[in-house]
């Protein structure tokens, strides 16, 4: 019993450790990710330029004017909205594969997307803009897009199979974002001189950003985080099968739908702001289920962690590799995840 | 107390189970045999709430299709066949599982003291203490199948629904697993209703049996007069008694 009982203890704190480590590597990457760049900025003179904007406190006078405006107006914000991107996307992901109980799904099979890319085409190419909200049209619209098409696509599943089984769901999904992406498609062939704007919304970028979108957006991802982690247990249960979890007193199809809308929104709201960045959502929850294990208490916030510290990280390639020009960060992101994911999933099936 | 009338069910629309009735008394067991197809498993996968059905489920005098899905699955809990296990919980984990609608801690679930040592009894109840801190995707089938088990009882149903509970399971753990259910019931006063494959097994669980075929039910009531070498024969379509007399005496002479 005792022995029993020290194992436990030693569990929990390698827990405990390996979630400490993982906090301050995130820490860490995000001093990295504003220190890092033309300027080296060091740590103490980012803490002094924080405490100097929201504090008031006075600024020590080897600190150059320079220096605060590349922390408080370039390096700051730009990093912290890849953290909030990247943990909005990854929690959105580890939710989608426990719904759908397939390791493969993500918001973007199931047409998020292509549906933001859709109000991108017609905000990019056509110019077509809401009155009144001016650069706020695109992330509005494609947010709204985005959602739309992904409660299109669990209506129309729910409509054609009661029961809404995951295999329904991923194979409406992946029939709606063929039909929205041709659509897209065929309005960039009329509209070619401004295809070239697309393409880059499209491959994602965290450049030409400031507060005002962090104030919006932190906000809906903390929310959003939030209310997922509150169905931990639903999403443990849900990953035995939808029958089981039934029977355990999940009240399936309204959890299920609530489930796939927050994700949907988590991933919606963020590339309507940055563009479609891939892969974090496909990665980080798998990293995290090997590292710490298949609980949703776990999976959840540390899915938000990693996916924020391996966001900030892949902007900090794409913006430093070849300074002064810049990568997409959706292609880093995808250059970096893509033989990683591989790794983990076909590996695994390897050796079994 | 279970009482079902006139249940017809089956999957795009085709009538699997036909206008079934039947009654299950307080402190009473069910075994429900019938060839493969039969509509047995479909038959308590409707009584479970997971599949539509036309017809009347009630218990304690209340109809099935006026009450909330979290208050039926206080009430009736189902062991399902086993399917695939993709994630790697912890034995205790999954049991735990079981308690979803008893913990009170609504917000983050963490559960009391008291659910905690519920899924211990649970535990020692199938016999998987000394595995309980292992991943699930690391037992065996029969193991699996205690925890799964186990995670039904966690749950503290009136009415357990059991799909062929014996599958996997060693010769032991058959007979063990039978016996505890009947300790289960008579000792918390509760029902179990067993889809069962094995005829004496079926035999030892309860003293009432359900016989199915096509769909519909060929014979219902007390065990001893039910069951007869004719029905059997008629139902399973091979001489079943002839059989299992045979059997008894190929052993005998092994044994010598």
């Amino acid at each position: 019993m005792r022995m029993a009982q020290n194992k436990v203890y030693r569990v929990k704190n390698a827990m405990k450790t390996k979630v400490i480590i993982t906090v301050v590597l995130a820490l860490v990457v995000i001093l990295l990710g504003v220190g890092l760049g033309s300027v080296w900025v060091p740590p103490g003179e980012i803490w002094a330029v924080i405490r100097h904007r929201v504090a008031g406190a006075t600024l020590p006078e080897y600190i150059s004017q320079a220096a605060v405006s590349i922390v408080w107006t370039l390096r700051l914000p730009r990093t912290l909205l890849a953290f909030i991107v990247g943990a909005a996307l990854s929690v959105s992901g580890a939710v989608m594969q426990s719904v759908l109980r397939n390791p493969l799904a993500s918001s973007y099979t199931l047409g998020v997307s292509s549906g933001a890319s859709l109000a991108a085409g017609i905000v990019i190419l056509y110019g077509i803009t809401i009155p009144l909200l001016g650069v706020m049209s695109l992330p509005l619209m494609g947010f709204v897009f985005g959602l739309g098409t992904i409660v299109l696509v669990i209506a129309f599943a729910s409509r054609i199979d009661g029961r809404m089984e995951n295999n329904t769901i991923i194979l409406t999904g992946m029939v709606f974002s063929l039909f929205v992406n041709a659509v897209t498609t065929l309005m960039s062939a009329v509209r070619r001189e401004h295809l070239q704007r697309l393409i880059f919304w499209q491959m994602g970028s965290f450049s030409m950003r400031d507060w005002s979108t962090i104030l919006i957006l932190a906000p809906i991802a903390l929310v959003g985080i939030i209310y997922i982690i509150h169905f931990n247990r639903e999403l443990d249960m849900m990953t035995f099968g939808e029958e089981q979890a039934k029977t355990m007193g999940v009240n399936l199809k309204r959890v299920k739908w609530i489930l796939l809308v927050t994700a949907a929104a988590l991933t919606g709201s963020s590339i309507a702001f940055v563009g479609v960045i891939g892969f974090v959502d496909l990665v980080a929850p798998h990293i995290v289920r090997r590292v710490f294990g298949v609980s949703h208490r776990y999976v959840i916030p540390l899915s938000a962690v990693f996916g924020g510290t391996f966001m900030v990280l892949c902007d900090l390639v794409a913006r430093t590799v070849v300074s002064p020009s810049e990568l997409p960060v959706g292609a880093v992101s995808a250059l970096v995840g893509a033989p990683f994911f591989a790794y983990i999933y076909f590996g695994k099936r390897a050796r079994v | 107390m279970l009482t079902i009338r006139d249940l017809s069910t089956g999957y795009g629309g085709v009538d699997v189970v036909k206008n079934i009735s039947f009654h299950v008394g307080d402190n009473e067991n069910l075994s429900i045999i019938g060839p493969n197809g039969c509509g047995k498993t479909t038959l308590l996968r409707a009584i479970a709430n997971i599949l539509p059905y036309r017809g009347e489920v009630e218990i304690d005098g209340k109809l099935l299709a006026d009450m909330k899905h979290k208050d039926i699955s206080r009430k009736i809990a189902m062991l399902s066949q086993m399917s695939g296990v993709y994630f790697q919980y912890s034995v205790y984990d999954t049991v735990m599982m079981g308690r979803y609608l008893h913990i009170k801690d609504k917000i983050l679930g963490l559960p009391s003291q008291e659910d905690r040592d519920y899924v211990m009894s649970c535990l020692e109840a199938v016999d998987l203490m000394k595995v309980r801190n292992k991943a699930i995707t690391e037992l065996s089938g029969g193991q699996l199948q205690r925890v799964f088990l186990a995670r039904t009882l966690a749950q503290s149903p009136d009415i357990i629904l059991l799909d062929e509970p014996t599958n996997h399971l060693d010769l032991k753990y058959q007979i063990e697993l039978v016996d505890y259910l009947k300790r289960w019931a008579v000792e918390n006063k509760r029902t179990v209703i067993g889809v069962m494959h094995d005829i004496n097994l079926a035999i030892k669980l309860s003293d009432h049996v359900l016989v199915m075929k096509n769909g519909e039910i060929r014979g219902i009531g007390k065990t001893n007069e039910v069951i007869s070498d004719a029905l059997l024969e008629a139902v399973y379509e091979i001489d079943v008694a002839g059989y299992m007399r045979k059997s008894l005496k190929r052993w005998e002479t092994v044994r010598g």
